[in-house]
């Protein structure tokens, strides 16, 4: 790190900052989204932003942006304070953000949501020229004429970047870009970032939950809680486990939720029947999958989840082919594989939303009736649906209404829905899942990302199911919250819960799992069993050869 | 100053249902609101000078006609029943997502059955008009059914097939009452017979409470006021209303949440034309036309009830005073022509009031969606969808 810092400073002048912030404070009602920050964002660094969920960054970005409307401080270009009331101001003064819930229009190919919101003739041929010319300088292949809604999460994310590219930022902000991507993919983002660095002399801002990648990609890093600056710091003067601490406000342990910050060292097989953080109760079902490790092959009982020969062939194209997998109650299963390789399908499929074209799945033995809607809910199947935004949420309605959303009969009586009723119930689940939220009544999308994400974890974990899909369950999660969930994620399956995850990140399924399932193009290549599991026989299978 | 509070939910048609559902909105709305209604009464007033004729004369017809005394209240209240069953109707549809916008044809409907029934049956007693009143709504709800039938089998667009169904309800009425084996009026001597219906027995008409020349509360009108309070409560209290608005705000999230979404949207459709349907029957046996089928006795009724909904943004009881806003104009309208002002200028006044009432929280938004957020590339408020730009 440091050669390339050093090479860097002989390349570019000494920072500058490129933007000030002075005493930015931000208030929604009694929530402090912003609290007196200062921050320096200098040329040609890359600077970290951290903090937990509903921490503020989002927000502090937004006011940069002139989306969010500040009550107090500062604003300065160099010494110059300056005025960003909305993003025409910001784009004037050539500041870009990727938010962190992308928004192209899917129905768009990739040159219409580049060119979206350009004023002047549309000119087809120029505006696929400035694509392609924007992606071959960084190194973000894309074809322009694509349809978005064609593209993974990571050429979307590229999409996002040649759009604020194409602007000539001089200042770039990510709000979590690399939640949804691969760890390639955030390799490659990281090294484009570099060169936007190094040498052409940007600023970047980065928000992230992973500590791996703030130490590894960021010169300095900032650390917020509660909408306040709590620490500041050259990225090479600082340590994971410290920022842990500061973000936090209190130690952390770094075990198990390494894996989660992605700062475990990957070096061979972890030991997935991590003790619950209580002395197991010692079910059936426990000793089941502590000796599952041994014998993956829980013979005797049928077990909770059975994939049977799925295919879903969608618009003349397989996207699962003939895919098995059984979970028994009390096993947590890894589906662990490269995104794009029939994951989200998978997810859509045990949500309701699609059908597969052959193929049956079994629930406690029984096959279950796809066509009938809500029929896999109906036989204890929940999930926790990867694009949370689009399925998991409904944007507009309440925190409360989005908790119960699923058990609406159960808030109800003689008929009608008690708001009572539904105020307890939600009063309840978020105060045990920590969900930071303006009031009960307010609409989800006045949340935080990661507080998003809580309310669909709590509302699917709350219901009891018999069997758990959990589709990156810790995409936008702070590590306080990633800790939770993995406790959440042993406690359930030590009480009998079938726990099937679908995961692109390994250590997170080498932490959990005792099964792991490869999955590449549609099909599983291999189960493995979580002893048995090295990064590189994974590593084999994911891309597609048989270990 | 809050830029989420503006955005709209998830998808392009949504996004006008997003602007056009309640929301908080703060000062600036109904500031804009008062402003817009006196610009479009000066438009009026300026228009009516052009035309020849004096506004305050018109204001006084106008007021004549509609409010002046009990007749007149009698008369504006049998318009607005009507309108405020179709306007009930809208916004079930319009809350699960699904835009019906062919109550002009399955008002027609709904009187087609209703007269047929009637005349057919013809039974003496109370029984007669609750019969052709189910009859009228079974019948026009089928109606809309068929979009939705259309809209699953086919993916035909309900919006577009909605409103084409309403001119094939117009052929079919037309139809009806050109047909002596239908429902042509028989022939009495060698008078020419008119398309139109036997006029309805008695037993098939609404009454009304009170007497003339006193106020006149007729049947049509507490049905639609009941209407429009059970609606009102199933759609925000029961869980059948809960489903139907997640459905409306984000149908992927309901079917996962085990709604039947095209069960419940369907239901909703046919809800919405059932109501329009009662329209009909509430239009043929209620005083306020000639108690006969006749091609053209909807009126544009449907089309009104429509921007009774939009006015009221889809919500059943703030559409009751809009109901009997509109009510106000139509029977006032009908006397502001007997004084000589051209009757298109009275369609044109309720454009102009329509647009007054429309417009402001729109315009509010698109103000705010401007000022913090919105156009430029990469500089949307998180979370917010975009879908704007593929509209605006
Ligand atoms: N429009 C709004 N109305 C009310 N409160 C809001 C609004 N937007 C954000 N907040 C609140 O401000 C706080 C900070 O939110 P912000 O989105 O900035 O968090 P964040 O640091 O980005 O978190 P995450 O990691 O979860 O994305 C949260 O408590 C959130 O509930
Ligand atoms: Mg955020």
């Amino acid at each position: 790190m440091t050669t390339v810092d050093e090479r860097a400073r002989e390349l570019t002048p000494p920072s500058t900052p490129a933007l000030r912030l002075r005493g930015i404070s931000k208030r929604y009602g009694p929530v402090v989204a912003a609290d007196n920050v200062d921050l320096d964002v200098n040329r040609g660094e890359i600077h970290g932003l951290l903090g937990e969920n509903g921490a503020g960054k989002s927000t502090l970005m937004k006011i940069l942006l002139g989306l969010v409307q500040r009550d107090s401080g500062t604003i300065m270009r160099g010494d110059t304070p300056v005025d960003v009331h909305d993003p025409q101001d910001a784009v004037a003064l050539g500041i870009g953000m990727v938010h962190q819930h992308f928004s192209l229009i899917d129905a768009l190919t990739v040159w219409e949501n580049v060119i979206l919101g350009d004023t002047g003739r549309i000119d087809r041929a120029a505006a696929c020229r400035q694509v392609e010319e924007v992606s071959r300088r960084y190194g973000l292949p894309i074809d322009p004429t694509a349809r978005v809604e064609r593209l993974s999460a990571g050429e979307r994310q590229r999409v996002e970047l040649i759009k604020c590219l194409r602007r000539d930022p001089s200042v770039l902000i990510l709000d979590e870009p690399t939640s949804v991507l691969t760890q390639a993919e955030s390799a490659e983002l990281f090294t484009v970032l570099r060169h936007v660095v190094r040498a052409e002399n940007r600023a970047v801002i980065l928000i992230s939950h992973k500590l791996a990648e703030i130490t590894a990609a960021t010169d300095q890093v900032t650390v917020l809680r509660k909408g306040k600056v709590v620490f500041h710091s050259a990225t090479s003067e600082t340590t994971p486990p410290e920022l842990a601490r500061q973000m936090v406000g209190r130690d952390v342990s770094l075990r198990a939720e390494g894996a989660a910050l992605g700062m475990l060292p990957v070096d061979g097989p972890v030991p997935s029947g991590e003790p619950p953080a209580e002395p197991p109760p010692e079910t059936p079902a426990e000793s089941a999958a502590a000796s599952s490790d041994a014998a993956p092959a829980t013979t005797g009982t049928a077990p909770a989840l059975r994939l049977r020969d799925l295919t879903v062939v969608i618009d003349g194209v397989t996207v699962l082919s003939d895919l098995s997998l059984d979970v028994a109650p009390g096993e947590i299963v890894g589906l662990y594989g490269v995104e794009g390789n029939g994951q989200s399908t998978l997810g859509d499929l045990l949500s309701g939303l699609i059908l597969p074209s052959s193929g049956a799945v079994e629930l406690a033995g029984r096959p279950v009736e796809l066509e009938r809607p809500g029929a896999l809910h109906r036989a204890g199947l929940g999930i926790i649906p990867e694009d949370r935004h689009s399925s998991g949420v409904v944007l507009d309605m309440s925190v409360a209404e989005n908790l119960v959303m699923k058990s609406i009969g159960d808030v109800s009586g003689r008929g009608f829905v008690s708001r009572r009723k539904m105020h307890a119930v939600a009063r309840r689940l978020a105060a045990e899942f920590n969900i930071v939220a303006p009031s009960l009544d307010a609409p989800v999308r006045s949340l935080s990302g990661g507080n998003q994400q809580r309310v669909v974890l709590a509302r699917e974990l709350s219901a009891g199911p018999g069997v758990l899909v959990a589709a990156q369950p810790t995409h936008g999660l702070d590590v306080g919250a990633i800790e939770d969930m993995y406790r959440r994620l042993r406690d359930a399956a030590s009480g009998g819960v079938a726990v099937l995850l679908i995961s692109t990140e390994l250590e997170e399924v080498m932490a959990l799992a005792s099964r792991i399932a490869v999955i590449c193009s549609g099909r599983i290549t291999g189960v493995l069993p979580a002893a048995e599991a090295t990064a590189e026989r994974l590593g084999m299978l994911v891309g597609g050869v048989a270990a | 100053m809050t830029a989420p509070s503006t955005g709209a939910p998830p998808g392009t048609g949504r996004r006008l249902l997003g602007l056009l559902t309640p929301r908080p909105y703060g000062w600036p709305t109904p500031v804009a609101t008062a402003v817009g209604v006196v610009v479009a009464l000066a438009l009026s007033s300026a228009l009516i000078t052009l035309t020849g004729g004096s506004p305050s004369a018109s204001v006084q017809a106008l007021f004549q006609g509609s409010m002046a005394d009990w007749t007149a209240w009698s008369s504006t209240l049998l318009y607005a029943a009507p309108l405020l069953l179709v306007a009930v109707g809208a916004c079930v549809s319009a809350r699960s997502g699904s835009f019906n916008i062919g109550q002009e044809g399955q008002v027609l409907i709904g009187a087609l059955a209703a007269a047929w029934v009637g005349l057919r049956l013809a039974i003496n007693g109370p029984v007669l008009i609750v019969i052709m009143l189910l009859a009228a709504a079974l019948a026009a709800g089928a109606w809309a059914g068929l979009s939705s039938l259309m809209h699953r089998l086919r993916g035909v667009n309900v919006v577009v097939s909605t409103m084409l169904m309403t001119f094939v309800a117009q052929q079919v009425v037309a139809y009806a009452v050109n047909m002596p084996w239908l429902l042509q009026e028989s022939r009495v001597g060698n008078a020419p017979v008119s398309p139109q219906s036997n006029p309805l027995p008695p037993s098939g008409l609404l009454g009304s409470f009170g007497e003339y020349p006193g106020l006149q509360i007729n049947g049509g009108l507490i049905l639609a006021v009941a209407a429009a309070v059970v609606i009102a409560v199933a759609i925000t209290r029961t869980p059948w209303g809960f489903r139907l608005t997640m459905l409306g705000r984000n149908p992927l999230a309901a079917k996962h949440a085990g709604v039947r979404v095209n069960a419940l949207g369907g239901a909703a459709l046919a809800i919405s034309g059932a109501l329009a349907g009662l329209a009909g029957a509430v239009l043929l046996a209620s005083p306020v036309g000639v108690n006969r089928l006749q091609p053209g006795m909807a009126m544009n009724i449907g089309w009104d009830g429509l921007l009774v909904a939009l006015v009221a943004r889809n919500r059943p009881l703030a559409a009751m005073p809009v109901a009997l806003l509109f009510g106000v104009l139509r029977s006032g309208g009908g006397f502001l022509a007997a004084t000589g002002v051209p009757s298109f200028l009275v369609d044109v006044v309720k454009a102009l009031l329509v647009l007054a009432f429309v417009a402001p929280p729109v315009v509010v938004a698109l103000a705010r969606r401007r000022r913090s957020g919105g156009r430029t590339a990469g500089a949307r408020q998180e979370a917010a969808p975009v879908a704007e730009e593929a509209i605006a």
